[in-house]
């Protein structure tokens, strides 16, 4: 194969170089790089020291050989080609295809594809850096924690001794003020706990029902007692279109809202600070509220606002508060951990307002059940009527005995589990039996059975009995039935569930 | 005679294969990352602890996700590959054993090493557990940027594809 210098086939951009199988140049007509003729191609550039390897493997057919986008380089300039190499029994022919500014253009291209993968990548990295660093953090938290705390409690505790041993005046205002700094650590680390907890993902989420009016009622009375202190103003309002029970974690709404609230009232001098609650929208057995907490306090100046959630974040540094600064990073992180929202805005010297959109579910049954209640009555035969409760849980124990004994007309007995109750029922007349379903021993379903089944006294195979379940539902429900209790109330449950209960129960049987 | 051998870099882009050929090459690193287009091809003469003097001809490839769109004609005549991949990012050696199977069967010849790059982003010992976990193999770890066991490497693999 032979090729003209000459030949129009080729551009400007095109050398041809002709080889001897030792590697001299015999013929070229250096239109891209002045190398000369009779000079070793092997001194040229690194690229052909390729020549060696193809001539060593070559075997009688003419081979071709395409490199693309090769770096030549010659004096400090580079020209980027495509070269052919053509081998056969005689010689070798190079052609260089010069394409610097074709490929230049494409490595803008590739250039800008790579670097947003790199730069991904990168932020990635610095991210699990960050993470590590943070559990790392929280870990320790939770370490040291118990270390604190107990010395900790043992300063509290001495302290409270100390105040009541003779003191002088000066000596009682000392220790008051070791006692209240303590309670302040206390708290610090309380939230110090809390926080690492959430943000390493330790705080479980629990849904339950519960009263929620209750919950803002519960807000209203203790936050209007620290207004009055302070002479300001507070107020809430409900949404009366919000369900009375809801579904949710009444624990951390409880902890955002107090969060909030707490901050207001440190943030606020005069005026008035105003929680409503309303809702955002109901969607089958879902439903979303927004909490509302404005104040008219000191307020926030707008390039600190996007800190306000960060941790020991204090803006009002002249201003003697006290606080942990921890209560703000708290109730957000609460408000992500229930898929929630929250948001502020601020004026300063005019307040601040908290928005929180939380999700919660309701009952769809039970609004359903809630239609009318029958009323009932106390039958007036008696004047007293006696109640045995089932339940190993002085909690609750506790809680049934306030309820009860406040209104005046019971009798409680305690029996601690179903064995002991039996005993009881054979010693006693009672009116109703108040169930505990989880008990060690014999439990309430084994209990109730027993009392149905194995006595030919009416007066115990047929009183009443009501169970306390952990949760509801149709499941728990049914259970108890068919156990043969006459009706089940959910833990934690209200007053007025409880007695409407009792009351229905026993007019029941006194109607029969 | 003159020894003359041939060396590829090879592995995904962003790996480093063009910063330890510098370092190798020139002895410089730069943070900045250019991309390579097509191969760059550079003679480094070296001399051997027996006093034999060998030109190592290194290509620096611009480096595929996948091994076999590698140009074919840049391997040709090879004496080593040398195959890099980046320590801090998991996609360029998740595929690592599949790629060295598909060279060392289609090159049977040729030498074939593995580098893991970038060692002052990681933490050596967590890296070699979590090889020795995954039993991800290579042969040497570097840093281009602090220039870590760069010129053992290339000096070691010198003298493997002379003897
Ligand atoms: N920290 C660090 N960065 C490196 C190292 N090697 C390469 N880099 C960086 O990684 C990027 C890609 O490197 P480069 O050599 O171009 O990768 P190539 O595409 O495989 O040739 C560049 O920004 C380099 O500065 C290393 O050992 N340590
Ligand atoms: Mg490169």
């Amino acid at each position: 194969m032979e090729y003209q210098e000459d030949t129009l086939l080729f551009s400007e951009k095109t050398q041809f170089i002709l080889v001897t199988v030792e590697g001299i140049i015999k013929k070229t007509d250096a239109k891209l790089f002045d190398w000369k003729v009779g000079g070793s191609i092997y001194d040229c550039h690194p690229f052909f020291e390729i020549l060696k390897s193809l001539i060593d493997s070559f075997e009688k057919e003419e081979t071709t050989y395409n490199f693309p986008c090769i770096h030549l380089e010659e004096n400090n300039t580079e020209k980027i080609c495509d070269i052919t190499i053509i081998i056969n029994t005689q010689e070798i022919t190079v052609i260089l295809f010069e394409y610097t500014s074709k490929y230049r253009e494409l490595n803008k291209i590739a250039q800008q594809r790579n670097e947003s993968v790199l730069k991904a990548k990168e932020l990635e990295l610095k991210n699990k850096y960050l993470l590590d660093k943070e559990e790392f953090k929280n870990n320790f938290i939770t370490n040291i924690n118990h270390e604190v705390r107990t010395p900790l409690t043992s300063i509290l505790g001495f302290v409270e001794i100390l105040e009541k041993t003779k003191l002088n005046f000066e000596q009682e205002e000392l220790a008051r003020i070791i006692k209240r700094q303590s309670i302040h650590l206390n708290a610090l680390i309380d939230d110090m706990v809390d926080i690492s907890k959430i943000e390493s993902g330790k705080i479980q989420i629990v849904d339950q029902r519960f009263l929620f009016v209750n919950l803002i009622k519960g807000f209203d009375e203790t936050y209007s007692k620290l207004a009055e202190k302070k002479e300001i103003e507070f107020s809430t309002y409900i949404d009366p279109n919000i369900q009375e029970y809801l579904i949710g974690d009444r624990t951390r709404v409880y902890q955002i809202l107090n969060n909030l609230l707490g901050n207001a009232f440190k943030f606020t001098e005069e005026g008035s600070i105003h929680l409503s609650v309303t809702k955002n929208y109901q969607r089958t057995n879902k439903l979303s509220i927004n909490f509302k907490i404005e104040d008219t306090g000191f307020g926030i100046q707008a390039e600190n606002l996007e800190r306000i959630f960060d941790r020991f974040t204090r803006f009002n540094e002249d201003k003697q508060i006290s606080g942990t600064g921890l209560g703000l990073a708290i109730a957000k992180n609460l408000v992500n951990l229930l898929n929630g929202e929250i948001k502020v805005t601020s004026q300063p010297e005019k307040g601040t307002t908290f928005e929180v959109k939380l999700p919660f579910k309701f009952e769809v049954t039970k609004t359903t059940s809630q239609k009318k209640k029958k009323k009932y009555t106390l039958p007036e035969t008696k004047k007293k009527f006696r109640i045995l409760l089932v339940e190993d849980e002085e909690a609750t124990q506790y809680l049934v005995m306030k309820i009860l004994i406040s209104q005046g007309n019971f009798f409680i007995d305690v029996a601690l589990n179903g064995e002991q109750a039996i005993n009881y029922l054979e010693r006693r007349n009672y009116d109703l039996v108040l169930m505990d379903l989880k008990m060690s021993k014999i439990d309430g379903y084994q209990a109730t059975r027993m009392i149905r089944n194995n006595y030919g006294d009416k007066i115990i195979s047929e009183i009443p009995i009501i169970g306390f379940t952990a949760k509801i539902g149709e499941k728990e429900r049914d259970k108890c039935l068919r156990a043969g209790m006459d009706d089940f109330i959910a833990k934690p449950f209200e007053q007025e569930d409880l007695l409407y209960k009792i009351t229905k129960q026993i007019a029941k049987k006194a109607a029969v | 005679m003159k020894l003359s051998k041939k060396v590829v870099l090879l592995g995904h882009f962003g790996v480093g294969k063009t910063s330890l050929f510098r370092r190798f090459m020139d002895n410089e690193f730069s943070e900045d990352y250019k991309v390579t287009l097509g191969v760059q091809i550079k003679k480094k003469v070296i001399e051997m602890p027996d006093g034999r003097e060998l030109s190592m001809i290194i290509w620096d490839t611009e480096g595929h996700t996948n091994i076999e769109d590698t140009r074919k004609s840049y391997l040709l005549g090879s004496h080593a590959f040398i195959y890099v991949f980046d320590l801090t990012r998991t996609d360029t050696y998740q595929d690592l054993s599949k790629d060295i199977d598909y060279l060392t069967k289609n090159y049977p010849k040729v030498k074939t090493k593995i580098i893991g790059n970038k060692l002052d982003l990681v933490n050596e010992k967590d890296i070699l557990q979590l090889f020795k976990d995954k039993q991800i193999q290579f042969d040497c770890l570097t840093s281009a940027k602090t220039n870590k066991n760069v010129q053992n490497f290339f000096s070691d693999l010198a003298k493997e594809i002379t003897s």
